[in-house]
């Protein structure tokens, strides 16, 4: 079974997949576990003094491709009917991000 | 046989249980300024199904606690006032209603889905600016209408089920087809019964039509929190169907929310479920 890494912020390229939750010094969830972290994450972490953080070990690109894929093709099932609609592009494409990038 | 009418399905409303005393008791204390801690938690482990979901969540690894919190007023302590009434609240709705008996209708799925929605409505209050607990409640309420339907009209809501499968169309579409109004209706009169304060009671009106609510009120925020619920596929554990809402764009752009945020709306709202996912058992 692949373990954890825990890594300084500084070391952490973007792409890195959250294995654990970031929290700040009151217990607040950041960023939950699963996110794949971006560059604005990376800065927005920095900012807020976070140092070290739990990532999973790197994946197999062609499973990453295919999970992809596959929750493109669900979140498009759920906006089977509102895909086109002006009020849903904002959510249906914030959400297809998310949910592949967290990969659920 | 002739489904009921509004007057008729509101006159047998009446007769549903009220709340809990605890979340009545929860609600009061969100109303007042002066709380005392030590009646509260008495006032909600008397309630031992509702003591347990809220214990059951504050144990969870979401909250990584050394050690076991064993009683509620340990509870408020670690995971705070304002969580601990939002869960008390949860649990109570959920325990408060008779068990449905509907062929077709999962009721685990629709508390995961009406829990999903709370969260996301207290996750949509920080950039807002808006109250976390009434949005939470709102949410936590908005599909109650619903429950009262299938729980006074089992046989009826069987042909909405049916309905909605047959049109691939949205419940309340069916629901509206065979009763001739809707879940908000018949919620919104529930939540009048139970004493809710009117912000709540808009919402859960005008939640599929936030053009009808108060300027300003919660209906727009619960509209989208509902809507961010199906999107994250938080009602079901699998890949079974469903499909989103029709979203009002006024409403939408009125909540003003950038990319940004909306990415942390998202990722909070994931997490949040996480963390009350032990209360549906």
């Amino acid at each position: 079974m692949n373990t954890a890494l825990v890594q300084p912020l500084e070391q952490t390229q973007p792409g890195a997949v959250l294995a654990a939750p970031v929290t700040d010094s009151a217990g607040t969830v950041l960023l939950p576990a699963g996110l794949s972290l971006t560059a604005a994450h990376l800065e927005s972490l920095q900012r807020r003094g976070i140092g070290m953080l739990t990532i999973c070990p790197q994946e197999d690109p062609e499973a990453v491709a295919r999970q992809h894929e596959k929750i493109r093709a669900r979140v498009m099932y759920l906006f089977r009917h509102t895909a086109d609609e002006a009020g849903s592009q904002a959510l249906l494409h914030a959400v297809l991000a998310f949910r592949q990038a967290s990969g659920r | 046989m002739k489904p009921p009418s509004l007057d008729e399905m509101i006159g047998q409303v009446q007769k549903l249980p009220s709340m809990p005393t605890v979340a009545i008791e929860v609600l009061r204390s969100m109303a007042g300024a002066d709380i005392d801690i030590d009646t509260l938690a008495r006032q909600i482990t008397q309630d031992q199904v509702i003591t347990a979901r809220v214990l059951r969540v504050a144990n969870s690894p979401f909250y990584g606690l050394q050690s076991r919190v064993g009683s509620i007023h340990d509870a408020i302590v670690v995971v705070g006032l304002s969580a601990i009434r939002s869960l008390v609240l949860a649990a109570s709705v959920m325990s408060g209603l008779p068990a449905i008996r509907c062929p077709g209708f999962s009721q685990h799925r629709f508390w995961r889905h009406v829990l999903g929605t709370a969260v996301a409505a207290q996750a949509l209050a920080r950039p807002l600016k808006r109250p976390p607990e009434a949005l939470f409640l709102a949410g936590l309420l908005h599909d109650i209408g619903r429950l009262a339907m299938l729980v006074l009209y089992p046989t009826d809501f069987t042909t909405v089920l049916g309905i909605a499968a047959a049109r691939d169309c949205r419940l309340e579409d069916a629901e509206r087809s065979h009763f001739g109004y809707d879940h908000s209706e018949v919620g919104a009169a529930l939540a009048q019964r139970w004493n809710f304060p009117a912000d709540i009671v808009d919402a859960l009106a005008w939640h599929h039509r936030p053009a009808l609510g108060l300027p300003g009120g919660l209906a727009g925020i619960i509209h989208y929190a509902d809507a961010i619920a199906h999107a994250l596929d938080l009602d079901q554990d699998g890949d079974q169907p469903g499909q989103m809402p029709s979203l009002d764009q006024d409403a939408v752009s009125a909540l003003g929310l950038d990319w940004e945020s909306l990415n942390a709306v998202l990722a909070e709202t994931q997490a949040r479920f996480d963390s009350y996912e032990p209360l549906l058992g």
